[in-house]
Order: structure tokens, then sequence, then C-alpha cells
């Protein structure tokens, strides 16, 4: 059973909507008892960062998405979340995940908004059965600067993929992005 | 716009010459297989390279190193310099080579252009014309001829010969900037300008030609490549009424194209990037049945769709998000009370939310049209563009009333003024006909949309992409 944290940041039912297309079971919720006696988290997140770790406050989640010690994928803003700091409206983040998130520079329109590729730069359970440069969906203004397992190219290079621990997080939206991005979520709800 | 990093060869190593002057030789590098791998790994997507000893002795000195940079990129080549015969020709093209260059005296022999054409299609062949103060220059740098240039491009143009590289030799090497106006007037082939870019500001001036060839200024730095894998998007758009496709041609004479998930699926399974949902039903009921459609296309389809028509508050914003549509189209309420867009963006994130221009032609601008194109609003098109931006708006989707339903191509007057306009992904709208619509707009702008003719299969998104990929054009696989 994997559980969705639902913080009131944005659209979830595309997460919910691939899931169950997977045949995978999840429930969705914001209780800090419920995320932390989960056995796998969805982090997912659009919208803005200051607003969502308020929201996360809110619900008293903090602490327990630090604490968290299964599988956690986080999703688009739920990857930036785990960053030490946002530019973003100068938002302290989680610091889960080491690193900085930036805005892209003016000289490239932003939104990033479509489909981009993704390069393998460590080994990850995420990709098995993922071609190296594929293509995923990404719809962003900021971007993660830090240690990277996967890498893509919008004007620099920047962090898509990233991994520490139990801690999973995607820049892309892998429920976006077709059959590959299924295959992606498919990996992380294998995993123990 | 491609740019194409040139790499000149001289006794096997990488050089520039002044203004084609082989005792003015700058050595850059010892090993242009390197070279070449760097400006891979840079981001060029194609390679220029010219064999310079070839070129002096009319034969193909360097062609061993040219084959190992060949096959050491995954990037295609073209390759210049000393091809003055079939057996050149043929022996470069069989061994992985993607264009060969004939020079402007080669291609002065009729007979030998029109036998390399006839054998090799003219796809393979691109005719190298040098331009010294508008007369064609013969022997490389040093003589020109009595010959116009007009002439000598009609001459090469019925033999068959459709890529030319342009250079104005005057300024090869010199950094002193490119001639716009010669290589822009320039109609009839795809064009590939040579010489005179010394920095990225440069290349900003070019608006229709192909590729830019860049050397010096590209081994000094002065012209970094941008690296940018983002694809452009192609995106079918399916005018929803009771949860039907319908098109109508300039809005009038709806006709019915299909239900809207199994097209939507069919799409998705064909290759197109995005969706978009426009719902054209005015009614209460029909509303119930959009969000019923956005229910279940989201269930079926996991690539992302847009949904947009009669978006008029929060609430209808926030029951289509929760039916699982990823993006909103605003359209007429983004006009008549902008503040509404910025509190959406504020409420719901920039990026689900996309606002939709009705624009029409008028003597020297754009006017804004709402309400299905049939109200104006005296708006001007490129300032409200820029009001959206500030808004917060994530996307632009920009419609032309003029060419809607017409087939002939987007309204690219309109698109340049736009996206020089704002930093927004902009969505091109209304008018596509033909593969080279597409081309054309892809230059300008980030995403494509079209409706009838993908829906009546009059083109497909395959061999949409099988035609913009060869021209250079990113689409996702």
């Amino acid at each position: 059973m994997i559980t969705i944290i639902d913080y009131n940041s944005g659209n979830i039912a595309s997460v919910c909507n691939a899931l169950k297309k997977l045949g995978i079971e999840f429930k969705l919720s914001s209780n800090p008892n419920d995320v932390a006696n989960a056995e796998k988290i969805i982090f997912p997140g659009v919208g803005r960062s200051s607003y969502s770790m308020r929201q996360l406050q809110k619900s008293g989640l903090i602490d327990v998405i630090k604490n968290c010690k299964v599988p956690f994928l986080g999703i688009c803003l739920g990857l930036q979340l785990l960053a030490d700091f946002s530019e973003e409206d100068n938002t302290d983040c989680l610091s889960i995940i080491s690193g900085e998130v930036k805005k892209f520079g003016d000289d490239l329109r932003v939104p990033e908004i479509g489909w981009n590729k993704v390069f393998f730069r460590r080994s990850s359970p995420l990709f098995d059965g993922i071609e190296d440069g594929s293509y995923f969906y990404f719809v962003n203004s900021y971007y993660f600067d830090g240690e990277a397992v996967g890498t893509t190219f919008y004007g620099r290079e920047f962090s898509s993929v990233i991994q520490k621990d139990n801690f999973y997080a995607t820049q892309f939206h892998p429920e976006k992005s077709g059959e590959i991005g299924l295959k992606l979520l498919s990996n992380f709800c294998k995993l123990c | 716009m491609l740019i194409i990093p040139a790499i000149d060869i001289l006794d096997g190593k990488c050089v520039r010459l002044f203004n084609g002057d082989y005792k003015r030789v700058k050595e850059y590098a010892n090993d242009p297989v390197e070279v070449a791998l760097k400006f891979e790994s840079d981001g060029a997507k194609y390679l220029h390279i010219v064999d310079l000893d070839g070129a002096r002795e009319g034969a193909n000195i360097n062609y061993d190193i040219i084959i190992k940079i060949t096959n050491s990129v995954n990037i295609p080549v073209q390759v210049g310099g000393g091809i003055r015969d079939i057996n050149s020709v043929s022996k470069y093209l069989n061994n992985g080579v993607d264009r060969l260059i004939l020079g402007t005296s080669a291609a002065m022999d009729p007979l030998f252009l029109r036998t390399v054409l006839e054998r090799f299609g003219s796809e393979k062949i691109i005719v190298s014309v040098d331009i010294k103060d508008e007369m064609v220059a013969i022997n490389g740098w040093t003589n020109s001829s009595n010959l116009r240039l007009e002439n000598f491009l009609n001459t090469i143009k019925k033999i068959g010969v459709s890529r030319i590289i342009v250079t104005d030799i005057s300024r090869d090497g010199a950094l002193t900037g490119p001639n716009y106006e010669l290589v822009e007037s320039i109609n009839g082939f795809n064009v590939i300008s040579a010489g005179g870019v010394s920095c990225n500001e440069d290349l900003l001036g070019f608006k229709t030609v192909e590729g830019v060839i860049v050397g010096k200024a590209m081994y000094e730095n002065k012209v970094k490549l941008v690296k940018n894998n983002l694809a452009k998007r192609i995106i079918p758009c399916m005018d929803v009424c009771n949860g039907r496709v319908v098109k109508g041609v300039n809005f009038k004479n709806l006709r019915d194209a299909g239900d809207a998930t199994e097209l939507g699926k069919y799409y998705s399974e064909s290759g197109a990037d995005e969706l978009i949902f426009l719902d054209i039903t005015a009614t209460t009921e029909g509303r119930k049945n959009l969000s019923t459609l956005v229910k279940k296309v989201s269930e079926n389809i996991f690539i992302p769709f847009t949904v947009g028509g009669g978006i008029k508050t929060a609430e209808d914003i926030r029951e289509l998000l929760n039916s699982g549509a990823d993006k909103i189209a605003i359209g007429s309420e983004a006009v008549i009370n902008p503040y509404f867009v910025k509190e959406a963006c504020e409420q719901f994130g920039s990026q689900c939310i996309t606002i939709s221009l009705d624009c029409k032609k008028t003597i020297d601008s754009w006017e804004l049209y709402i309400n299905g194109g049939r109200v104006a609003t005296g708006i001007d098109a490129i300032e409200f563009a820029k009001n959206m931006e500030k808004m917060g708006a994530g996307e632009l989707l920009i419609n032309s009333l003029d060419r809607d339903g017409m087939k002939d191509g987007f309204d690219l007057n309109l698109l340049n003024k736009m996206s020089a306009a704002v930093n927004l992904p902009i969505i091109a709208s209304s008018g596509a006909g033909s593969k080279e619509d597409f081309l054309d707009a892809f230059k300008i702008v980030d995403a494509c949309l079209a409706a009838s003719l993908f829906h009546y299969g009059e083109l497909t998104i395959y061999d949409l992409k099988k035609y913009l990929t060869k021209n250079f054009i990113t689409t996702r696989k």
C-alpha cells in the first residue's frame, strides 16, 4: 500500500490515475500518523514552495517526512522541497538532500514545459528497464542544483533525478510521461 | 536555426585561415577528432568539416582523419574541400558522411553537378557559393568572376540543387558580423550562412536561414552552444461538444470527428506530446459532461492534457483539475478580468494556467477577440500577451482568426511578434496545412497545435516527426 501525501498542494488526480492503471493500491492522507506508518510514500506537488512548506507545517508533516525510513518518491515540487533552500520566495525547505533550488536564467523560456531527455549519471533502481536518454515530461521554472542520479539539459545541466538513502525524487512528472513514466513509477513501487 | 561548428583541417590540424589566405593560418588544435567530440558534447547537432589541403590540391588529402571523425561522433557531418569527381563523392558518402559540399568551381561544371545530383540525390549535396561584392567568386578567395549571384543561383536551381552554403568572403574569419541582408535575400534554397559570426548576439539577426556555420568564434568561445534537449511539442486539439470531438472550419460548419477518449488514446499512442480539449458547449448540462469526459480521459491517457472553453471562475478550474486535467486554458475571461488570471496563478500555480488569445490582423498589429472570435475588443493582442505574462500566466496559446481552418500556414508574423514580446512558452494554433507549416512555426515557437489535419488522417504525427527530425527540429521519439 502506497500513501500519497495529500497536503493541498495542487493536483494529485494524475498520480492516482497512474497508480490505478498500474493496479497498485494507495491511499491519500495528510495525517502525520498515517504517513509515519506508511509502507511507501509518494510526495507529489505543484505550485509554490513557500505555500507548500506552510501546508506541511500546518499538517504537522515536516518531522514525519524528515524521519521517514521507507521508500519515498518526491515528484516535481516534491523534489524541490527536499533541498536545503529554494530561491522561490527564499524558502527554507526540508534539508533532506543537500542542494539548492534556483531559477532558470532569463535567456530561456520559463517555465520549461515539455518533454526533455534524462541522462543517467548513477545507477538507480528507478531506471530499471528504461533507456538512458529517455524523454520525460517537465513543467518547472526552478531546478535543483546538487548531486544528481539523472540530469537534463535546459540551457544548463540540472539534476532531474536525485536520490539519498530511501529518498528518491524526480523533477519531471512520471505520471504524465507515457509508458516510460509508468515504468518508472512501477519501479519505485517494487522497492522494498 | 542550427549552429554548425566548423572544423577546417590543414596538415592534419584544426586551423582557421584569415580571409582564405593559406599564409595567414592560426592553429587551434592538433587533434581534429578530439575537437569534434568536444563540439558534440557541447551540444552541436551537426558538424562542418573542410579539408583545406584537399581544397588547395584538388584531392582528398585529409580523407582518413575525416572518416575517423565521422565514425567517432554520433551527429551527422558535412564535408567539403577537394571534391571534384564522382569517386570522391561516393567514397565519402559510402563511409558515413551525411552531406558533401561542392565548391563553386565544381558546381560550375553542369554535367558533373547534374550527374552527382542524379546519382546521390539533392539531399546529399550542398553547393558552396562564395560571394564577393555581389559577384560569385570562382577560385575561392582570389578571383571574383563576372557572374552575378542571381544568375548562378538560377542555373544551379534548374539543375536540382536544393541546399547552399553562402559565404560572404570579405567577412569570413574577420569577426565583423554577418551579411544578413545578403543571406536572407536568397529564396528557393535551404540556406546555410557562413562567415562573420563573432558572438552569440550575431546569431540573433538571422531569420530564415536553416543553419549558420561558426568557425573561429567557436574555438575562441565567443559563441556558445546552448544545450537544450527540450522537444518541440505537437498537440492535437479536440473541440468538444457534449463529449464528442467536433471541428469547425472558421468556427462554422461543425463536423463530428469522433469520440474524445478514443481519439485521445489514439493520439497518445501515436506520438502526440500533449492534448488539448476545448469545450464549445455553452450550456450547464454540457459543462457537467465536460468534467465526466476529463475524468474518463485522465484515467486512460498518461500524457499531459489541457482543458479550456468557457472557464470563468476558480471553481471551474478546481473542478477540472480535480477531474484530472493538467492545464487550464482561459480565454475571454482573461480579457474581461485580467486579475482573474493573477488569482488563478496564485491559487493553482502558473504551470497549469494557459492563456488562449484569439487574434485578428489589423493594418499594423493584431486585435484581440473574445467569445469564440465573435466580439472585437479593441485591445492590442501583443500588449495583452505582455500583460498576461505579468499576471503570472504559464503559457500562451496563440490563435489566428484569419488563418483558422484555412490550412495555408500559421501566421508567422504574429508568432514572431509574440515570441519577441514575451518569455513564456508559446503554442501556435490556426492554419496548419502541411508538414512545412510546422517546420516554419517551430523555428519560432515551442509547440504547435492542429485539429482537422490530424483528425481526418491527412497527416500522421509519425510522418510529421520524421520530417521535422530530418530538418533538425528536436522531437520526442
